[in-house]
């Protein structure tokens, strides 16, 4: 790879990353500059193109706007004892949880412990057997599986979600596409079933904040996530609680846990 | 909302390029297969064209479950998306009943040729509904399959004047399908648009039941603050 095409393969990958066009030709072409200037090959001075395009596109990514201030809002979601059942395997015992606005609460617990159930009885599909479940009329949901149609592109989605929202198709698409920059992913015309996991499931978190929502409930949404990815979800994931949001996010990644509000930990009925 | 629903349902329709070739070969093996006689072969013709439409809506209701449950949650109206998906197939169904229309106009001298269209209008009108209808009652695609397979095939077995015959949902097919082809009177017409309606309303009102009771999210309070 020559000079030229290294620049070229850089400058594409930064725009693939979701950078602007402008800002990838610039930073690029700043890089070219810079080898020429040390009379170096820029893949001797920065490492392969992709790579170095990588972390280009992480420093230059900008947080999307969030108020700096953090604020505790009204309660968007409050759940008090509550159960659920299949015929008599109880899945979910008594579980409280009051989420404010400006919060962050993660679900933990072992495999079958019932996060992705609580998710459910939260976003309203599955109906709890006891207890109480009061939360946000505007919610945004991205369920663990099945979230996009695999015939669909992008675009058909965010018009699909936005005419729910009562968006227009423009708008809808205009702003699934500047979320999904601001997790390193530029929209393109390939129906879903064709992407990676990863890139499956950033469509499926920028759907579930398509209309930015009161209370945003993600299962798991970092699935096929690289590092840069995952990195850019948690700047999301703050960057909408600092909005005033309620974020309830089912992981697994207990290093993730020091920067929530709430951790709620659930136990598989064999573990009681 | 609706009008979305059905142009993006149009689309995944038109993408399962595979599926779509076997659901149009389907009436078109049938019709090939009694070429010979024109009654048994518009007959034939267009209980393949209900069985194809029937399961293109089984398989796309049941491939949307997941979606339609989602988008339910955050808003949408089980009635809009019922309404958008049916819309897309009855479209879909329509147009390839245009082309086998054409086909039967081409090559078969018929009776009543205008006949021909009324049945394979009603054919498709009863499958799409009918599809969504063992979708929602059986949420999976092979036993979806098995039980339009076990009323396809024994709508085709069944003695017409038998009662078991009428109380299938494309006996109309039979009837209609009879008046264009055979010097009957008028009353074969008649009976096969009043059994159409009962079956069109029949299936729609079970269709749109049950995809309110298995779409329709929680009603959940608003917390106080």
């Amino acid at each position: 790879m020559n000079a030229a095409e290294w620049h070229a393969a850089c400058d594409r990958r930064l725009a693939e990353l979701g950078v602007d066009p402008r800002e990838a030709r610039r930073l690029a072409d700043d890089s070219a500059a810079e080898a020429l200037a040390s009379g170096l090959h820029p893949a001797e001075l920065f490492g392969p193109a992709t790579a170095y395009a990588t972390s280009l596109a992480s420093a230059a990514r900008q947080p999307l706007a969030a108020p700096l201030a953090r604020a505790r809002g009204p309660v968007v979601l409050r759940l008090a004892g509550v159960t659920k059942r299949y015929r008599r395997r109880e899945v979910l015992r008594g579980v409280d949880l009051v989420l404010r606005g400006g919060e962050v609460a993660a679900v933990v617990g072992a495999n079958g412990s019932g996060k992705s159930t609580l998710l459910g009885v939260c976003a309203g599909s599955v109906k709890a057997s006891g207890g109480t479940v009061e939360r946000a009329a505007r919610i945004g949901y991205a369920p663990q599986q099945h979230g996009v149609a695999p015939y669909l592109t992008p675009d058909e989605h965010f018009r699909l979600f936005g005419a729910v929202h009562g968006m227009g198709a423009r708008k809808a698409v205009a702003t699934g596409t500047r979320l999904a920059a601001g997790l390193g992913w530029r929209p393109r015309d390939t129906v879903a079933g064709k992407l990676s996991g990863g890139t499956q499931q950033k469509l499926n978190v920028v759907l579930g904040e398509l209309d930015r929502p009161d209370l945003i409930l993600l299962d798991e949404p970092y699935q096929g996530f690289d590092q840069d990815s995952y990195l850019d979800l948690w700047a999301q994931v703050y960057a909408w609680r600092d909005a005033g949001a309620g974020v309830l996010v089912v992981t697994h990644l207990l290093h993730d846990l020091d920067k929530v509000d709430h951790v709620l930990e659930l136990q598989g009925s064999e573990d009681r | 909302m609706t009008l979305t629903i059905a142009a993006t349902s149009l689309r995944e329709i038109g993408r399962r390029r595979a599926a779509l070739l076997l659901v149009i070969a389907l009436p078109l093996a049938f019709y090939a297969a009694r070429a010979d006689q024109q009654g048994q072969a518009i007959r034939f013709l267009a209980l393949g064209v209900g069985w194809a439409v029937a399961t293109l809506s089984l398989f796309s209701h049941v491939n949307s479950r997941h979606l339609d449950r989602r988008l339910t949650v955050v808003g949408a109206s089980p009635s809009a998306l019922l309404i958008g998906r049916q819309a897309a197939l009855a479209a879909t169904g329509l147009a390839m009943a245009a082309g086998y229309f054409g086909l039967i106009a081409l090559t078969q001298d018929v009776e009543r040729l205008w006949a021909v269209a009324v049945l394979l209008v009603t054919t498709v009108l009863i499958a799409a509904p009918l599809g969504a209808v063992v979708s929602l009652v059986l949420p999976r695609e092979l036993e979806g399959a098995l039980a339009l397979l076990a009323v396809m095939a024994t709508q085709m077995l069944a003695d017409p004047e038998g009662t078991l015959a009428k109380a299938l949902p494309l006996w109309s097919t039979r009837e209609l399908a009879a008046y264009a082809v055979d010097p009957v009177g008028g009353e074969y017409f008649e009976r096969g648009l009043l059994h159409f309606a009962v079956v069109v309303v029949l299936c729609s009102a079970a269709a749109w039941t049950a995809a309110v009771v298995r779409l329709r999210p929680q009603a959940l309070p608003q917390p106080a603050p």
